[in-house]
């Protein structure tokens, strides 16, 4: 949790970044010896010099974009496990830890698989649901609002999200649909438009499902929560960031899908805009919240559809780039830096990125040109990437050593450079990975 | 009258583009020199994304119009209107991906650009591949896969595609981090980093 300090109002967006940075550096950690303490210093001031972009004595190598699900399938942990059995994941973690002393922390992502399967999550299919148990989660898109329900988002996206999405993105949530107008809640007889739907046994019958749920999410996050406090006790820091989109991506990703979105720019464009328009207070309330709750000085940003090919440079100038931009100077603002795991790649769009305050983005790259992402962005912030999961996942160890070294080389001269993958991917070997980890110690 | 719905086409003006064609139509035009001038369209559109000044949202919204045309003229067309097809193509998203947009997009390219598709869907086994490729006799198999689990089942595909005695059949393979290391990698015999390379391809092995 972060607690702003007094002067909070007085302070500039950088002194707040610093502060929120402090926090996250100084939390109170349970460590299991002074040598797991001493390590996990060690790491973190480290991690926070280039967070800072100040000098430092090496490059960190992070895993946790690329092999957070193949630290636990190196010891056979199944898809299905990582989604249903997180208390199975411990161990497993924690020898990966042990074996192979990373930089920072990594684990499978908690997927909350019975709650999924309570409510009915349409969203994805997953392990142990529709997908084989050796596989993970895979996005299934759909149409969640129709084209003339813009209108409805646009004038109102917490009701809309309540009462017409949810409903229709869980099995189990239809009776939302009944809540009341909440702001015309208003007069002594209100209260009966308030409380109708909680009297009726549909309504009963999804909220006892959703205590339910709740109840398992409960054990989910205590589970989760556990080891990652062991980790952290053993000397290894988390990167620190909460998860957030775009606001065409959540757009696009979520209610319109792919085909509507991108069609939509033809279509319907000044609906589109006023859409992306609409979320950007809602996301900045929503990662200045979720910030102060949970101390993560980063906001990680998934980016999928503004990637080259994906879009012209003028639709990204005019659909996608303007709300994005505001939501990261808005967190700016607020201390918060933007980091930005960029799918795809974004050789088009580096210009753009430039356009940001200095320190306000850490670029995780995946297809960039690493080069051309050097020159234009690196004495204003952090660069990260760009090991590819193909060659993870195909290519030999001295491949992945040759190109991790040439990354590091690269950024030798570069104020702050994480080594990273430039995607996720299931499978690789223990020796790639090892090579991968070691191109940093050099 | 067939140029204004070129235009129309290429300049993403889907209200007068169905407009263009009915009137054309009531004019008395020939469904298939307006199917002509959508092609003439679509080959713009196609080389404009190669060459970086057409994407994505421009393929997609032709293909809208494309569908939204073609069904006005169903009607008029008699069935021996069918054209000379290039070759035969079996596409589709290898087992345990269910990803499709990508492959949809590369199976509308290659349609229009003159080659019956066969599209098996997503999540689709070697042996589905095999047994499509023996049913239709086409001579180049597209294997599609969003993930990198998606490798696997490529390599998987191509050897079954070989086991099966295709060798005359070629694999072409795509997706969101499918490079030339994976290509050597599944044994395929091309990749494409997007759905005009995967029609160059298909066109370059039809004429070999």
């Amino acid at each position: 949790m972060f607690v702003r300090p007094e002067n909070w109002n007085e302070i500039s967006p950088l002194e707040r970044r610093k502060a929120r940075l402090d926090a996250w550096q100084n939390a109170p950690v349970a460590f299991v010896s002074p040598e797991a303490e001493a390590k996990y210093k060690e790491k973190i001031s480290r991690l926070r010099k280039i967070y800072d972009m100040e000098p430092h004595d090496r490059p960190v190598a992070d895993l946790f974009m690329g092999a957070n699900e193949y630290v636990v399938r190196r010891k056979g942990i199944l898809g299905k496990d990582i989604i249903y059995d997180h208390e199975k994941l411990r161990e497993p973690i924690l020898e990966f830890h042990r074996e192979f002393d990373p930089d920072t922390s990594v684990g499978a992502m908690p997927y909350p698989g019975k709650p999924w399967d309570m409510l009915g999550f349409k969203l994805y299919v997953w392990a142990g649901q529709k997908l084989p148990d050796n596989l993970a989660i895979q996005a299934v898109e759909g149409e969640y609002m129709m084209p003339e329900e813009y209108k409805d988002f646009i004038a109102d996206p917490t009701a809309f999200w309540l009462k017409q999405y949810l409903p229709r993105a869980y099995g189990a949530l239809g009776p939302l649909a009944m809540l009341p107008d909440f702001p015309r809640i208003s007069e002594s007889v209100d209260t009966i438009d308030l409380l109708l739907p909680f009297g009726l046994p549909d309504f009963q019958e999804m909220l006892h499902k959703m205590m339910e749920a709740g109840n398992e999410l409960m054990k989910i996050l205590g589970a989760v929560g556990q080891t990652g406090a062991m980790v952290a006790a053993e000397g290894f820091p988390a990167m620190g960031f909460n998860i957030v989109k775009t606001p065409f991506d959540y757009l696009g990703d979520t209610l319109r899908g792919t085909k509507g979105i991108l069609t939509d720019m033809f279509r319907r464009p000044n609906d589109l805009l006023a859409a992306c328009e609409a979320y950007v207070p809602i996301l900045v309330k929503s990662i200045v919240g979720a910030s102060d709750r949970t101390g993560a000085p980063c906001a990680m940003y998934v980016l999928h559809k503004g990637a080259d090919g994906f879009m012209s440079d003028k639709q990204f100038k005019t659909f996608y780039w303007p709300t994005w931009k505001q939501v990261m100077l808005a967190l700016y603002e607020e201390g918060i830096t933007s980091y930005l795991f960029i799918e795809g790649s974004y050789n088009q769009r580096l210009a753009y990125l430039a356009e940001m305050p200095e320190k306000s983005l850490v670029c995780h790259f995946d297809q960039t040109d690493m080069k051309q992402a050097k020159d234009i962005l690196s004495d204003k912030f952090i660069i990260a990437g760009n090991v590819p999961a193909a060659m993870m996942a195909a290519g030999s160890v001295d491949d992945v050593r040759a190109y991790s070294e040439g990354l590091v080389a690269l950024f030798e001269d570069a104020p702050a450079y994480i080594l990273a993958h430039g995607c996720f991917f299931e499978n690789t070997t223990d020796e790639k990975l090892q090579a991968f980890m070691d191109a940093v110690k050099k | 009258m067939s140029q204004k719905l070129i235009d129309a086409i290429i300049e993403m003006r889907e209200e007068d583009a169905l407009k263009i064609t009915q009137e054309l139509l009531d004019g008395g035009a020939d469904p298939m020199d307006v199917l002509e001038a959508c092609r003439q369209a679509m080959d713009i559109i196609g080389k404009r994304f190669q060459t970086g000044e057409s994407f994505i949202p421009e393929l997609i919204m032709a293909g809208e119009m494309m569908t939204a045309i073609t069904d006005i003229l169903k009607p008029h067309m008699t069935e021996d209107a069918e054209e000379k097809k290039l070759g035969k193509v079996v596409i589709g998203t290898v087992q345990g991906d269910i990803h499709d947009i990508a492959k949809n997009i590369v199976a509308f390219m290659l349609d229009l650009s003159g080659f019956e598709v066969t599209d098996l869907g997503v999540d689709v086994p070697p042996a589905k591949f095999v047994e499509a490729a023996k049913e239709s006799g086409a001579k180049i198999v597209g294997l599609s896969g969003f993930l990198t689990l998606a490798f696997e089942p490529m390599k998987d595909t191509v050897a079954a595609l070989q086991a099966a005695g295709l060798d005359d059949v070629r694999v072409m393979i795509g997706g969101g981090q499918v490079n030339e290391q994976i290509r050597e990698y599944t044994g395929a015999d091309a990749y494409g980093d997007d759905a005009m390379e995967a029609v160059a391809i298909a066109q370059q092995w039809a004429k070999e």
